[in-house]
């Protein structure tokens, strides 16, 4: 049975200025997000996945860009209609957010454990001092910093870069909002930190049931903790699914090169790896029709994919994806891997 | 076999601080290294940020002097040698770096950038310059256009086929893919692989990404705090880790496969890397080690084969690892 | 935008295309037409804008000056620019005992005021228009030499330098071949900025009859010669005075300008690697 939507994401379209007119950075993209979950999204670099949250959280950058259409609702109330004063009651409350770079996130003339007692003087109105300050030191003991205490009249330059990770989990989680957004949460540090941030992570979610919208480029990170994962490519969403599934049985051929690519540590070296023809398309010079053609294995010269922009459609239960050809692809990736066994013999 | 470069004993030390009466703090970013690596081989050396394997890079290559040990390329040691004679050495060995945004000057066209090397030593042919643009796939017409109009993964092309120039026997790769999207990745891995065996090329591949320095390298050495741990071939390191560092490093890269993601077991290390300017005694991964032991505060363990021949660790109680917790 | 190339195409217009028309003679005397007010009519003689106390026409001295004092601004900002970069570089590139002296020298030069420093020096030599363009140039390096030395401390650490030091560069050729060409366009804007200082300082010590010598015109010395008969016909100082002012406010707003621009050419040159986001 499915957890009631928390998050509804609907034909969200979000507009770059740019020097030759408006562009758009995301493309008409729904999605929901359930109680509870982990809900991945993936893509590489300007595939659109940071600024899908932004417009999310109402953090775009103004001037720049806009919310060209579409809807966000949280528990069915309209964000996107709030005012800003009702917007900043919501964020940090039940919606909040966790960035990639500790560093510049974090104020650094201000101490760790005010900023967090700041977060949670914001929302919880009427606590004492001492009570806020003993909430805070609470939070980072929870987080796992040692001597919470101590470190809560410590600076950011004094923490590490794992601990300033978990520094803003606690900032994050201070009001138990009912939705982490984490963005790339563990990009900038070492794999062992990684490790130990993606448990706290994973802590902090048992004990609150927070959902979590996690955005990353890494696909062991969101095999590892996501129930369920959007593939973003050029703006749109590529692939959607259970996890298992998208991993498994992919269903875009953008999703099969981009697992295809992977070195990996859990199966046998072969000598080439699969790589996907060609560069990513930037903000200007998107191709018409399908955004993924000019690299597509599938492609095989048919025009539809130049002409019309394929609809995220369901392919198979709970499984939806973007391709005119999504069927083929299955038959695709069999005859590939036998084109390949055939040429290493 | 030969041997292509041979680092006996390397120490690169920085001081920190001092004056005004207080006491300079020694750095030892790099701290006794010795490895070496056979013509046309590669060796992936990993490890993870502040471990000295970028500032071991640099001292073979001559950016940075070493503090003391040697450097052979090829049976010659590059610092007893006088300074004219290491310059003539120099095209021999060379080096593409992780950010391909500033490893290219951005005012020089691409031609320029790939001829320089050339330029440089005197021996400019545009001819050359043409091959070397087509070795790494980058079409001629590129070459009149700045490194602003390309994304990093050509921009790593470039700066391959600028390291290629000179026809250099040994390449040092330092993180060469690490700043790069996924697919695009793959093209440059891809790309390295072929070009080392159509040239017989030797890498020192430094990186922090265990998936791709096992699937790059033939054999693996793994840096912790200045030294190594850990060295071996590939199936070595990575079928049967011996050090504990290896083993929850390896554990704690995530698996692109949701299957069995339960039951994986990981080992999560304790705390942070410690101060490298204030190690802790003995082995210096015993404060993060989930085996440490009093043995391991008092006694440095030395680097020597312990599980298998050719297969080294430091590290008292060297073996496959046994769960604890 | 509008305001620096309005004034700059008026000053432009006075010292390039004047001379080209049919005007007086600057160095033409003529006493019994002294000081002529703007638009008087004295006889069959009119002066758009006036005489000086030898019946010699403004306009036409004017434009003169302003190529004088042009010249010397130019010349002199060109010099300092050579100076500056060269040294900075040095001192950037090499650090150590070269950067110590260098820089060691630059504090040196700036802790005696430049206009002491000026008149001290031209009382030696003897004030000429070449003494006074290298002495303005000399004297006004350590603005380039320490931008230039704080470029170079960066540029050497970057990747593109590094690598081709392991192709056997030199460094000289490192600092024609990587340094230069990147510091170059922030040099240039700090030189529009010195462009302002050096003409009003052009201007202060022909004013003090220490730069220009008569009967050549510059802008300072016009001033200076109109102050003596301030209170019969203040047009000899004030259109000099004017002049100058378009001219070191239209370099300056111009110069603000480019730095706008140069500070995004600069953040596109040194943009920094993103890990995919």
């Amino acid at each position: 049975m499915m957890a009631d939507v928390i998050l509804s994401v609907r034909d969200l379209t979000v507009e770059f200025q740019t020097p030759d007119g408006p562009k758009r950075a995301v493309d008409n993209i729904s999605f929901d997000v359930h109680e509870h979950e982990v809900f991945g999204v993936v893509g590489e670099s300007g595939s659109g996945k940071s600024v899908t949250m932004l417009a999310v959280m109402g953090l775009l950058p103004q001037g720049q860009a806009r919310i060209a259409g579409g809807e966000v609702k949280f528990r069915g109330k309209s964000l996107l209609d709030l005012d800003t004063e009702g917007l900043r009651a919501i964020r940090g409350k039940h919606l909040s957010m966790i960035f990639q770079d500790p560093m510049t996130s974090l104020n650094p003339v201000i101490k760790i454990g005010s900023q967090i007692a700041e977060a949670i003087g914001l929302h919880q109105k009427g606590l004492s001092r001492s009570a806020i300050r003993d909430r805070a030191v609470e939070l980072l003991g929870s987080v796992g910093v040692p001597n919470p205490g101590r470190r809560f009249d410590q600076y950011p330059h004094e923490f590490s870069g794992g601990m300033r990770q978990r520094a803003m989990i606690a900032m994050a989680i201070a009001n138990d909002p009912s939705i982490l957004i984490a963005d790339e949460p563990t990009t900038a540090l070492d794999v062992t930190i990684q490790a130990q941030v993606m448990e706290v992570l994973a802590s902090v979610r048992e004990r609150t049931g927070a959902a979590m919208i996690l955005i990353t480029h890494d696909l062991g990170l969101v095999a590892e903790t996501a129930d369920r994962v959007a593939v973003m490519y050029g703006g749109r969403v590529a692939e959607l699914a259970g996890v298992d599934e998208i991993f498994a049985e992919p269903r875009h051929p953008y999703t099969v090169g981009l697992l295809a690519s992977l070195p990996r540590l859990d199966a046998s070296s072969s000598e080439q790896l699969y790589s996907i023809p060609g560069q990513p398309p930037g903000l200007r010079g998107r191709p018409s029709g399908c955004v993924f053609n000019p690299r597509c294995g599938l492609k095989r010269g048919r025009e539809r994919c130049e002409t019309e922009v394929p609809a995220l459609r369901e392919v198979a239960p709970a499984h939806a994806a973007a391709c005119h050809f999504s069927e083929e692809v299955g038959d695709w990736v069999r005859e590939v891997a036998a084109a390949k066994r055939e040429a290493a013999l | 076999m030969t041997d292509m470069l041979r680092v006996t004993d390397l120490h690169k030390h920085f001081r920190l601080g001092g004056g005004f009466g207080r006491r300079a703090e020694i750095l030892r970013a790099v701290n006794g290294v010795s490895f070496s690596i056979a013509k046309g081989e590669t060796l992936g050396l990993v490890g993870e940020s502040g471990c000295g394997k970028s500032t071991l890079g640099r001292a073979i290559l001559g950016l940075q002097k070493p503090t003391s040990g040697s450097v052979e390329l090829d049976g010659k040691d590059l610092l007893a040698m006088t300074k004219a004679e290491r310059q003539r050495q120099r095209p021999r060995m060379q080096v593409v770096f992780q950010d391909p945004y500033a490893s290219l000057d951005p005012r020089m066209s691409v031609h320029d950038i790939v001829a320089e090397p050339l330029r440089i030593n005197g021996v400019y042919r545009e001819a050359r310059v043409k091959e070397m643009l087509d070795c790494v796939g980058l079409r001629p017409e590129m070459a009149d256009q700045k490194p602003a109009q390309f994304s990093g993964g050509q921009r790593q092309r470039i700066a391959i086929a600028r390291a290629l120039a000179l026809g250099p026997e040994l390449i040092i790769l330092d993180e060469p893919v690490s700043a790069l999207d996924v697919s695009i990745q793959a093209q440059v891995i891809n790309l390295l692989m072929r070009l080392q065996k159509e040239m017989g090329l030797t890498y020192l591949f430094v990186a922090h990404d265990l998936s791709v320095v096992r699937h790059i390298s033939h054999r693996v050495a793994v840096m912790y705090l200045g030294k190594i741990v850990e060295m071996g071939t590939r199936d070595q390191v990575f079928g049967a880790p011996a050090h504990p560092y290896t083993q929850s490093l390896l554990s704690a890269v995530p698996v692109p496969d949701p299957k069995g993601r339960e039951t994986r077991g990981r080992i999560v290390l304790k705390g942070d890397l410690p101060n490298p300017a204030n190690p802790p005694s003995g082995c210096a991964f015993r404060t993060r080690c989930f085996k440490a032991q009093a043995r391991c505060a008092e006694e440095v363990p030395e680097l020597v084969d312990r599980t298998a021949p050719g297969h080294a660790s430091a590290c008292h109680f060297a073996g496959i690892h046994t769960k604890v917790c | 935008m509008w305001v620096a190339s309005f004034l700059l195409s008026a000053v432009m217009l006075l010292i390039v295309v004047m001379p080209l028309l049919p005007i007086y003679d600057p160095y033409g005397q003529d006493l019994s037409y002294g000081l002529m007010a703007p638009f008087e009519h004295d006889g069959d003689k009119f002066s758009i804008l006036g005489t000086d106390f030898l019946g010699r026409d403004l306009l036409s001295r004017l434009a003169l000056a302003g190529r004088v004092s042009l010249i010397i601004a130019v010349s002199a900002v060109f010099i300092s620019l050579v100076i500056g970069v060269a040294l900075g570089l040095v001192a950037g590139f090499f650090r150590g005992i070269a950067e110590n002296l260098i820089m060691g020298f630059a504090d040196l030069q700036l802790s005696i005021p430049r206009v002491l420093l000026l008149i001290a020096v031209t009382a030696v030599v003897g004030s000429s228009v070449l003494n006074l363009t290298i002495l303005l140039g000399v004297t006004s390096w350590v603005s380039y030499g320490r931008v230039a030395r704080a470029m170079a401390m960066s540029l050497r650490e970057r990747e593109f330098v590094l690598s081709a030091v392991t192709q056997g560069a030199s460094p000289l050729w490192n600092m024609w071949k990587h340094l230069l060409p990147n510091v170059l366009p922030q040099m240039l804007i700090v030189g529009s900025f010195e462009l302002g200082q050096v003409i009003t300082l052009e201007a202060s010590l022909s004013y003090l009859g220490l730069g220009v010598q008569p009967p050549l015109p510059s802008w300072g010395l016009m001033i200076s010669e109109g102050q003596q008969y301030l209170a019969i016909n203040p047009w000899m100082s004030i259109f000099p005075g004017l002049c100058i002012f378009m001219l070191v406010a239209g370099v300056q707003f111009l110069s603000q300008r480019f730095t706008k621009e140069g500070d995004q050419d600069l953040k596109m040159a040194t943009r920094w690697s993103k890990k995919p986001a």
